[in-house]
């Protein structure tokens, strides 16, 4: 047999890091949500079926400068936009049925499309796509949970630099995409792009419109093309 | 918030991903240089969710100690430094900077 592929192995360090990102992520968000709606269950919840932190912080920061729940809702749905480019972006390199199709949708994330679609082999980056899944929601549950239940012991997460945790995964998920020249301007256009506009439009927009640094990027050649 | 609006909230996020899923998909794989554009929204809209963590403060930008964090982060990244140090060094240098700043 010449034709036996390898498959991808678990890249446990990602993973680890991976959960544990999210361990940090639930535990802050769930401290913010808690204080806000003043019910454990609904928070735990929200987390698993939201299965969106900026959905959910959008909404109550609407809702804490005394916005409409409408407002609050279109906020909450417009920062989650960004899932939908993911999950489209993601969407050409799947070869699988309707319905894992539409699994693989609903759990589209910046973490595990980032890894996934760097896969190079079709198979692998549906496995990798739920590997990273599960670690990312064994992470944000267990985080969620330690945020309703001892977030009154851990306090303010800030002083931890947990901040800083998710952009930190984030820059290290799409490292190696930022290594090739198309990859490297679609980040620094779609990355000024959100800055630029951070100021003056309205929460969510700036990511969208991050898109566009895509765009650009497909007038660069990768490094050695031909010409 | 109550029961009814988390299930919308949650139903408005799902019904993106499944239209991004389904119908964004299907554009893009329609003219072959929309699949190369595929292959780059994600790192577009990573970098910019990266650049709101790293600076927005509500509407407004600044600079405070998580850029610190992030110049770390890169560095380790671009060293190809295991994740897990990747995100430590990230939170300890943003920790440090803040006790530091009081």
């Amino acid at each position: 047999m010449t034709n036996q592929r390898t498959k991808a192995r678990p890249d446990w360090g990602l993973l680890l890091g991976i959960g544990f990102t999210f361990v940090t992520l639930g535990v802050t968000v769930s401290v913010l949500v808690l204080e806000r709606v003043g019910s454990e269950s609904k928070t735990v919840v929200a987390a698993i079926v939201v299965n969106s932190a900026t959905s959910q912080l959008a909404y109550l920061a609407v809702r804490d400068v005394g916005g409409g729940i409408l407002a609050a809702l279109a906020a909450g749905w417009i920062v989650a936009s960004r899932f939908g480019l993911l999950a489209a972006g993601l969407s050409s390199r799947l070869e699988v049925g309707r319905w894992h199709r539409a699994l693989i949708g609903l759990q589209s994330f910046d973490p595990n499309v980032g890894v996934a679609i760097q896969q190079r082999d079709p198979r692998d980056v549906v496995r990798v796509f739920w590997m990273v899944t599960a670690a990312m929601h064994i992470g944000w549950v267990s985080g969620t949970f330690v945020g309703v239940f001892l977030g009154n012991v851990i306090g303010d997460s800030q002083r931890f630099g947990l901040d800083a945790v998710f952009p930190a995964l984030l820059l290290a998920v799409i490292g190696n995409l930022l290594r090739q020249r198309p990859g490297m301007v679609a980040a620094l256009v779609g990355g000024v792009l959100c800055a630029a506009l951070i100021p003056i439009a309205p929460a969510g927009l700036p990511i969208i419109i991050s898109v566009f640094g895509a765009v650009v990027a497909l007038k660069v050649r990768p490094a050695g093309a031909s010409q | 918030m109550s029961w009814t609006l988390i299930f919308v909230l949650a139903g408005g996020v799902a019904l993106q991903r499944l239209v991004g899923m389904f119908a964004g998909g299907a554009v893009l794989a329609r003219v072959p240089v929309f699949a190369r554009l595929a292959a780059l929204i994600p790192a577009a809209v990573v970098a910019a969710v990266i650049v709101q963590l790293t600076f927005a403060s509500g509407k407004s930008l600044q600079v405070d100690p998580r850029l610190a964090g992030m110049v770390v982060a890169g560095v380790l990244v671009w060293k190809k430094a295991p994740i897990v140090l990747v995100i430590l060094s990230a939170a300890v240098v943003t920790a440090l900077l803040r006790l530091i700043g009081g």
